[in-house]
């Protein structure tokens, strides 16, 4: 179980701190939703650790996630764009989730694997910059497929969508979220997509967390 | 305060334009005419110079971006208290002559310098010469060029979204990593640019070649002209290597052109808690100790000198005062007409849809690279001599060739001129429209007039307007 308690942060020179409190379960999506500049992103921000809070905790089956550096969470990320680096092929963009030291052989299988998993098969050896929105969100679960991470955080990651690829990508998150056991958070302004995913609400007004 | 109406703004421009290819052409007609007439046969080595010259330039290219992309490497992973007092610092490299640092080289590398006499007093020996000759050239020049090319470079790197640097963070990528897969895509672009301007800044260099040359083997074209006219008045000699100059400055832009031109667009820098592993850090500290000596110490050199006992004295010579007043004026009204000209340029440009007319508008960009300061004098020189004018016509003729076009080091003011130029068709389709769709939010959000004026096209103006006062200033005053 993933759980915020109490959790504060105040960018500097504003009086009055964000206060978010949630619990996330495993195989579950849950839900943040808020008007924009509402505070959406600072929660995942703090998430990946990418802020550092005040106070409260973060925890994860019980180990403090706050001490730790974003890249030494156990987190992946999903954001609306700059999922994908551009210039490198669908591929290279999945091995950068195995360890620095994996056998080439075993990349090659694993990158392989985890196309086929989004249903990308055989685009290994495209261009990141020749794939279509839907098609990059795709690559960018496989690579959070190989991260093997147990929270993965989504930030607005449909908005650039159309309808159609929009629905495929929803399912294919909820789908990989239940076979994978992951914690998944959502932030969107979009209530169609949380009203499609979302097993717990939450809402951000005020600068405060509230379950719906 | 209400812009011109269109059709002024487009005609003011091409006749300026006009005007700027007017003077270049009576320049160059003047250096042919001369050409034409010059019987006596020159000893000048043109094919040594051009070399000498281009290896020198290509140098101190391939080091200037060396050391820039090191510094701003360093200067965009670091934290600490005073770093935008240091960017800052080493941004003013921009501003500093040429002349400042050659002569701070010389006092801490020369002969009598700092090095060599702490040297004698603690080894007994001096450690030779170092400042002269191609090595001082180089060294003068990677200190300018490359703090030039830091700032271009750490303004790419502090554009980089802050989306692509937390995917990357997230991924737990390495310093290298980090380096080659977000650094370098958003830098690959940029360099050619730079590489070709800050070739044509070494390949024209004056001051830093006539100072720390150290004899006629490492000469430049622009040095040669110099010793040409003043000192072997050969001016055969001197016509041919202007018009060799302008030959392959021209060939330079040119590829230049062809090539991404330089970014000057200055992103907001992504607050990051991102560091790189502590060897990246020790690495990134030590380049930056370096560069902060080896551009900080020729500064302070001069300024303590500059301090010391000779400025009392300094200061209660007449002609001293008369110099700085000269300089000072002579640099004002060169940034004044650089500034005025370029914003009537880019506004001309902007309110144009025609895309041949916006092409030729921006030629003028490219007038002050390709005809270099010394062949722009040399060529007044000639006219002036040709005219049979009064010396005191010298003063606005100097002031002219100066800010009818930018400099390359600052192609800045251009650049600007181009950046108003992408912002203001925004703009003037509504004007064009006229009560088209466009013009009633125009209305109701910017009220049209100054009041459209400053938040469209106004947030680009005051930093990089502040910057170009300066920059056309500093050009003037080499």
């Amino acid at each position: 179980m993933l759980r915020v308690d109490e959790l504060c942060f105040a960018y500097p020179g504003t009086a009055e701190p964000y206060r978010f409190s949630l619990a996330a379960a495993p195989s579950e999506i849950t839900a943040v939703s808020g008007a924009s500049g509402s505070g959406k992103s600072t929660l995942l921000d703090l998430l990946a650790g990418f802020l550092t809070p005040t106070s409260g905790s973060i925890t994860l089956d019980g180990q403090q996630l706050v001490p730790l550096p974003p890249e030494q969470r156990p987190v992946s990320l999903l954001l609306q764009s700059e999922s994908l680096f551009e210039h490198l092929s669908a591929g290279r963009n999945i091995a950068l989730g195995l360890p620095a030291r994996t056998p080439k052989a075993s990349v090659q299988q694993q990158v392989e694997a985890a196309l086929a998993e989004v249903g990308l098969s055989g685009i290994g050896a495209q261009p990141a910059a020749t794939l279509s929105g839907g098609q990059k969100q795709r690559v960018a679960l496989a690579r959070t497929l190989l991260r093997a991470r147990p929270v993965l955080l989504l930030d607005e990651p449909f908005s650039a969508l159309d309808d159609q690829t929009r629905a495929v990508i929803r399912d294919l998150v909820k789908t990989l979220t239940i076979r994978h056991g992951w914690h998944t958070i959502l932030v969107s302004h979009h209530n169609d997509d949380i009203l499609a995913l979302a097993s717990r609400r939450y809402h951000l007004a005020d600068r405060k967390l509230v379950a719906d | 305060m209400t812009l011109p109406p269109r059709p002024l703004r487009i005609a003011t421009a091409c006749l300026l334009a006009l005007a700027i290819a007017g003077l270049i052409a009576l320049v160059l007609w003047s250096i042919l005419a001369a050409a034409t007439d010059a019987a006596v046969t020159s000893r000048i080595d043109i094919p040594h110079l051009l070399r000498m010259t281009s290896i020198q330039a290509g140098l101190t290219t391939v080091l200037s971006l060396l050391v820039g992309t090191a510094l701003a490497w360093s200067l965009n992973r670091l934290r600490f208290p005073g770093r935008d007092l240091l960017v800052a610092f080493f941004a003013s490299a921009i501003v500093t002559p040429g002349m400042v640092v050659a002569f701070g080289l010389l006092a801490i590398w020369g002969r009598n310098g700092w090095i060599n006499r702490a040297a004698e007093a603690v080894l007994g020996f001096p450690l030779g010469n170092p400042a002269y000759g191609l090595g001082g050239i180089l060294f003068a020049h990677v200190i300018l060029d490359g703090a030039f090319a830091a700032r271009i470079i750490l303004a790419r790197l502090d554009a980089i979204p802050a989306a692509r640097l937390k995917t990357g963070q997230s991924l737990a990528l390495s310093a290298w990593q980090r380096f080659t897969l977000i650094d370098w895509p958003a830098l690959r672009g940029t360099l050619p640019g730079l590489g070709a301007i800050i070739f044509l800044l070494a390949f024209t260099s004056f001051p830093i070649v006539l100072l720390l040359g150290g004899g006629p083997a490492n000469q430049t074209l622009e040095v040669a002209i110099y010793a040409a006219v003043r000192q072997d008045f050969d001016l055969a000699g001197a016509v041919r290597l202007a018009l060799t100059q302008v030959a392959v400055c021209s060939v330079v832009i040119l590829a230049a052109s062809a090539l991404a031109p330089v970014p000057t667009a200055f992103g907001p820098s992504p607050a990051t808690t991102w560091r790189d592993e502590l060897a990246s850090r020790l690495l990134q500290w030590l380049v930056l100790a370096i560069a902060t000596l080896c551009f900080g110490l020729p500064l302070l050199s001069v300024l303590m000198d500059g301090l010391g006992a000779g400025l009392g004295s300094l200061l209660a010579q007449p002609s001293f005062w008369w110099s700085l007043l000269t300089s000072l004026l002579i640099g004002s009204a060169s940034a004044l007409l650089t500034l005025l000209l370029a914003l009537a340029l880019a506004l001309g440009r902007g309110a144009t849809g025609s895309p041949p007319l916006r092409t030729l508008l921006g030629i003028p960009a490219y007038a002050y690279l390709a005809v270099p300061a010394v062949v722009l004098s040399l060529g007044f020189f000639l006219l002036v001599r040709d005219l049979g004018l009064a010396p005191a016509a010298a003063a606005p003729a100097v002031v002219i060739p100066r800010s009818h076009c930018p400099h390359p080091r600052q192609a800045h003011p251009l650049a600007w001129a181009g950046r108003l130029a992408a912002v203001l068709p925004r703009g003037t389709a509504a004007d064009r429209q006229g009560s088209g769709r466009h013009a009633r939010p125009r209305f109701l959000l910017f009220a049209g007039g100054s009041g459209r004026h400053r938040p469209i096209w106004h947030p680009g103006f005051p930093n990089p307007a502040a910057a170009d006062v300066p920059l056309a200033r500093r050009l003037s005053q080499q």
